[in-house]
């Protein structure tokens, strides 16, 4: 289920089938030049892998818009914006958050997040269009799936 | 200098079908690829297209295996590409059935043999939706309809498929 009327108002019909959120966890910036691209090719990959990830669990688990945090500010600002945020969703009758992120540092708050963090690798230069670029989206989901599964 | 070209286009247009087979391959692919990059214009809805999704006749066993293909879907503002998937396999009677993994429960999508525990059934993670081998849904699990089935056509041995349909309607 994705942010988009359509699928609110199934989801309001269905929402004790639907007990898992995800949250897209990503940085923006604009200050420095040499980094620009590459913070918006990582967008680009996250969004392409949550997306594909909620196609495949459509039924089940609630993707919420990204969550865009300024890169480089300090964390605990934003730590509690987004606890407050996931605190929210879950108003709703959700019973499993995951946040997925290709950025590390956020490792070191882990505990400090209401959710469970997932980190994903990240591709750096692979042509979206690329057969790679497609494989490596595939592999991560298939394993994403596995994990959140494990969580059901 | 229009009537040279005329003539250059002409003497190159004889050569694409005189070279034979070649030719027509050649044909066979750009028309789809024309097709592809005119139709949108023309009816901005896809609709009812087959598409070689890249997999032969001959390599089709009895065993449903999963097949990707990217088609361009596009809405009133957006043009997107995503990647359809099917499971693909003959039934008992040789027919070849290429099914939709999306459950018909709520929407996740099933996969063949996807859980140990139901084994020759399709099996959808999310509420434990199960289907039997030819997509009739398992009773007394979630789902309340069979999976869809693509529409499908053969062209030179090769699988095309067009949208998926309500079993008996593809
Ligand atoms: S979405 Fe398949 S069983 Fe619920």
């Amino acid at each position: 289920m994705k942010w988009i009327k359509a699928d609110l108002e199934k989801y309001l019909q269905e929402k004790k089938y639907i007990d898992t959120l995800l949250v897209p966890l990503l940085p923006i910036s604009f200050s420095n030049d040499p980094e620009l691209t590459n913070l918006a090719y990582k967008t680009n990959l996250l969004t392409t892998l949550s997306n594909e990830l909620e196609r495949e669990l459509a039924g089940r688990l609630f993707q919420t818009p990204p969550y865009f945090y300024l890169e480089g500010t300090e964390r605990s600002k934003e730590i509690e914006r987004l606890n407050e945020w996931i605190m929210d969703a879950c108003k709703q009758p959700f019973k499993h958050t995951f946040i997925v992120t290709h950025d590390m540092s956020w490792k070191k708050n882990e505990q400090a997040l209401t959710g469970t963090l997932l980190w994903i690798p990240s591709l750096t230069s692979v042509d979206p269009q690329a057969d790679e670029y497609k494989t490596f989206i595939r592999s991560q989901v298939e394993q994403l799936v596995e994990f959140i599964r494990s969580y059901w | 200098m229009n009537e040279k070209k005329q003539q250059v286009s002409r003497r190159q247009f004889l050569n694409y079908t005189l070279t034979g087979v070649g030719g027509f391959m050649a044909a066979g692919v750009l028309v789809p690829m024309l097709r592809f990059a005119v139709d949108p214009v023309l009816q901005p809805s896809s609709k009812g297209d087959f598409v070689n999704v890249g997999l032969a006749v001959e390599d089709i066993t009895s065993e449903p295996q999963r097949i990707e293909w990217q088609v361009v879907q596009e809405d009133a503002w957006n043009k997107s590409e995503v990647t359809k998937v099917a499971w693909v396999f003959r039934n008992d009677d040789g027919e070849i059935i290429a099914h939709s993994p999306i459950c018909k429960h709520l929407g996740c999508f099933v996969t063949w043999e996807g859980s140990e525990d139901y084994p020759n059934e399709y099996f959808c993670p999310c509420h434990d939706g199960r289907y039997y081998k030819d997509g009739t849904n398992v009773p007394n699990t979630p789902p309340m309809a069979p999976l869809d089935e693509y529409e499908q056509r053969i062209e030179n041995g090769m699988l095309y498929l067009g949208d998926p349909k309500p079993r008996g309607e593809a």
